[in-house]
This record gives structure tokens, C-alpha cells and sequence, in this order.
């Protein structure tokens, strides 16, 4: 995490200059669904911003909120969650579990006052490649809109 | 009151004579009249050391994770105590059979510090009791009725269920709510970010909320943990971020709202108010209720394949 700061924060130091400012985004993926998606993005060659920094979990059921609220606290722009789609979870209800807890998050974000559109959760499977590849860049516009997120503190 | 007194005085010798019980969680006299501190009585003629009065505002629930962990200890609880003990129940942080539980019906529990506001000294008060919806507070001058609008912690202001969800035995009789009380809490600043941004730069991370929370019982807390490092130790306002947030994430469909953090927080932060919102929405949306022993399973630990997709409504 640490390392990755760095880099966004490096990032950021150039966004100083007339460059474009890009948005920083984590994404939580599920190894068996939207991590493959990601992959299958990847090796078809689809295009993206590459400031998106991927995290790889088990199951969309690991996403512990803490993982969304310390993406905040380090000042990324936006946090994504992608799991299976409903039914399809490799753990039978792993994303059922999260479906849950995801909304609620959702719901401490608003209370805490940060905009719910910093915070996006969808379901992808491993086959739709070009839907990821789709989600980031509808994301990076969502946030490029929003501005930089002037951070917790 | 004074009978009430008594008859948990009684309830709690004949337990621990019968040896039922090894010890009863209670209230006893403070050091100063309107305060009242958490007792263990553990012989039974130490059990008129138990007192009650609308000083009893410490949820005692909190001591059950260590007490009753091996072996049945008496508890005198309120209503709201009442619902912690029920969620600590649920999720098997306690046996039923290990608490033995000496269930009150409760008018609510006074706020000194909103007395002192008004026209009462603290200092001088002798003793506090209720008289109908009025609290008679009898100083060194005589006695003043303080309106219960004025006296009541804000929480028992909203308070729904005054009588005993679960007992074993129940001393006085239920509390009806009454209909004029029910005050709503001031909503939130309008932006919210910079609202809590200035709670939680108050912070100074002394714990007090957590300690004194019963829904807080991790044997280790994530805020203490060197691997992984969830939030640093410093006092900074993005580090109490982390930790306020985290916290009322735990304590979604936990909190009972018995609002002890906010009472002991030196700061005055009002920690109780996120997790007030989210067990809200948990209200509408699961139809869950922390304090509710009908409910089996934690809010997430169950899911149903119906529930509310956020996937949609983040559009």
C-alpha cells in the first residue's frame, strides 16, 4: 500500500504542471470474476487509464469495508468493488455476504459526507472484459468530473 | 424507587446465597449523590450496596465478556443494557445460561451535565428521584423539580422500549414511554464531511468509547494491531477518521444506541450518531433490529437473496 501511495503521490506532484490530472482509483477485484475480466481486458489489448491500482481478493466477500475506508483515508480519488454477479460466487454466497455489508458502506460513506459516487460496486464476470474495461472508464469520468477528493482530514 | 431498590437488594442476596450465582453486577452509591458507580457484589450481605436511582447510567453489559465467560454471574439491567446482553447473546459472546439476568423497567436515566445548564448545582444535590415525569432533585436548599425534558440523557429521550426484553427475574414495573419525550436528536450539519472532519479532530485516542462499549468486545481491537497497521497511533484527525469510521462499521446491527461512548467520551464527540444512521437503514432495509432477541443471526452474518443491490443504486 505504502508503495503505491508513493507513485499516486508522485502523480499527483505532476499534476501540478499543465498535465492532465488523472483520478486515482483502487479496485477491489475478485480473483475468480472481475480479476479474469481484468485479465481478458488486458490481453485483448482494450484501453483504459492506468491510474486505476488493482487489488486482488479472494472472493468480493473478503472486501472488508476497512479496505474501502483506508483507500479514502490515503486519498484515492475513487474506490470500485467488483464481484461475481449475483448467484455466480466460486464460494456459492460469498458475494451475498458482501452485497450486505457493500451497501452499508455505501451508506457510511454518505453519513461521513463523502460523495457516493467516489464509491462504485458492480458485478463482473471473468468473460466481460470489455465491460471492465468500459466500468474504469466510466469511473475516471465520473471522478474527473467530480474533482480531486480533498481527503479526510 | 426505594422499593425497587430493595427488591433487587433481595433478588440478588437470594441469589448469591443459593449460590446460583458467583457474583451480581450492579450499581453502588458513587462519591458524590448523582453519580453511581458499577459494583460486584460477591457475598450476600454486601448486596445492600446495590443501589437505584436515575444516576444508573453505566450499561454493565460491557462487563458480561469477561465475567460471565466462566461461570453465571448475576447482571441488574435496564431495558438498554438489556438489548446489549441480547446482542451479546446472538453472537456468542455469552451463554444464556451464564447471565442471570435481574431486569428493571426504567423511566430513563438523567444527564447531570444537562441539569447543571440550568438552575441546579451539581454540588449540592443530596438525592435524585423520579416524581411522575418531573425529577425531584433535593439539594442542600430544599427540592427542585427539573422537567424530564431537561434531565433525561438524549438518548433516553428516543428511547422505544422501556420494559425488559429478556429476565430472569423482572423487578418494578414497565415504563411507558411517554408520548411528549420523544424529542428528535438535532439532524447533522449539512456537510457532513467538514462536520465530522471537525468532531474528529478532536479526538485524542484515549479508547474511552471503546472500552466502554459493549458491542465493542474484540479481544484484540483492529486500532491495536502492528500487522496489518489499520490506523497509526497518532492523534491526527485522518488516523480518528479511520478509527471513528471503522468503528461504526462494527457496530452496524450491534449498537443498542445506549450512547455510553458519547457520555464517556472527554471530547464530546458524538460517536453514537454514525452508527445510529446505519442500524436505521438497517431498520428499513433488512429489517433488523440489534436489540431484538427474535432476530437469530448478526445482520452480516445472513443474507437473503433479495436484499438491495447497491450495484444499482450507485448509478
Amino acid at each position: 500500500m505504502s508503495e503505491e501511495t508513493t507513485v499516486l503521490a508522485e502523480e499527483k506532484d505532476q499534476s501540478a504542471e499543465p498535465q492532465k490530472w488523472q483520478p486515482s482509483i483502487l479496485a477491489i477485484l475478485c480473483n475468480w470474476c472481475s480479476y479474469a475480466g481484468a485479465d481478458l481486458a488486458g490481453s485483448a489489448r482494450m484501453q483504459y487509464p492506468e491510474t486505476v491500482r488493482i487489488v486482488r481478493v479472494p472472493c468480493s466477500g473478503r472486501t472488508d469495508p476497512m479496505f474501502v475506508l483506508k483507500g479514502f483515508q490515503r486519498g484515492f480519488d475513487g474506490v470500485m468493488v467488483l464481484g461475481c454477479h449475483p448467484g455466480d460466487c466460486h464460494y456459492a454466497k460469498g458475494n451475498y455476504y458482501a452485497r450486505r455489508r457493500i451497501a452499508l458502506t455505501q451508506d457510511l460513506l454518505k453519513s461521513l459526507g463523502i460523495a457516493p459516487e467516489r464509491f462504485h460496486f458492480e458485478w463482473v464476470s471473468a468473460s466481460e472484459g470489455n465491460r471492465f474495461a468500459a466500468l474504469i472508464n466510466e469511473f475516471t469520468h465520473k471522478l474527473e468530473e467530480l474533482g480531486p477528493f480533498d481527503g479526510v482530514a | 424507587m426505594a422499593e425497587i431498590q430493595d427488591k433487587i437488594r433481595e433478588e440478588a442476596k437470594k441469589a448469591l446465597e443459593s449460590g446460583e450465582v458467583g457474583v451480581v453486577i450492579g450499581w453502588g452509591a458513587g462519591s458524590v449523590p448523582f453519580k453511581t458507580t458499577p459494583v460486584f457484589i460477591d457475598k450476600p450481605q454486601d448486596a445492600d450496596k446495590l443501589v437505584w436511582n436515575p444516576a444508573c447510567t453505566n450499561n454493565l453489559a460491557v462487563y458480561l465478556t469477561r465475567w460471565a465467560r466462566d461461570g453465571k454471574v448475576g447482571i441488574v439491567a435496564k431495558p438498554c443494557d438489556i438489548r446489549s446482553i441480547v446482542t451479546l447473546i446472538r453472537e456468542k459472546q455469552v451463554k444464556r445460561e451464564n447471565v442471570f439476568i435481574i431486569g428493571l423497567g426504567c423511566g430513563g436515566v438523567v444527564d447531570t451535565g444537562l441539569m447543571e445548564a440550568g438552575d441546579v448545582r451539581m454540588r449540592e444535590i443530596t438525592s435524585l428521584q423520579w416524581d411522575g415525569d418531573d425529577l425531584m432533585v433535593t439539594t442542600e436548599a430544599g427540592a427542585v423539580k427539573v422537567p424530564a425534558a431537561q434531565a433525561l440523557r438524549e438518548q433516553c429521550k428516543v428511547c422505544h422500549d422501556r420494559s425488559p426484553a429478556i429476565s430472569d427475574v423482572s423487578v418494578g414495573d414497565a415504563v411507558a414511554p411517554s408520548e411528549d419525550l420523544k424529542i428528535e436528536i438535532p439532524g447533522l450539519s449539512e456537510d457532513r464531511q467538514k462536520y465530522w472532519q471537525e468532531q474528529f479532530a478532536k479526538c485524542i485516542r484515549c479508547y474511552a468509547c471503546r472500552q466502554v462499549c459493549p458491542a465493542c468486545y474484540c479481544e484484540t481491537c483492529f486500532c491495536d494491531r502492528i500487522e496489518p497497521k489499520w490506523t497509526a497511533k497518532k492523534a491526527t484527525t485522518d488516523e480518528a477518521w479511520m478509527f471513528h469510521a471503522t468503528r461504526a462499521m462494527h457496530l452496524v446491527g450491534r449498537c443498542i444506541g445506549c450512547g455510553e461512548c458519547e457520555r464517556v467520551c472527554p471530547v464530546g464527540i458524538p460517536a453514537v450518531e454514525l452508527a445510529r444512521e446505519l442500524n436505521a437503514v438497517a431498520k428499513e432495509r433488512y429489517d433488523f433490529e440489534p436489540g431484538d432477541p427474535e432476530a437469530e443471526k448478526p445482520l452480516l452474518g445472513a443474507y437473503k437473496e433479495n436484499d438491495v443491490d447497491p450495484a444499482h443504486h450507485s448509478e
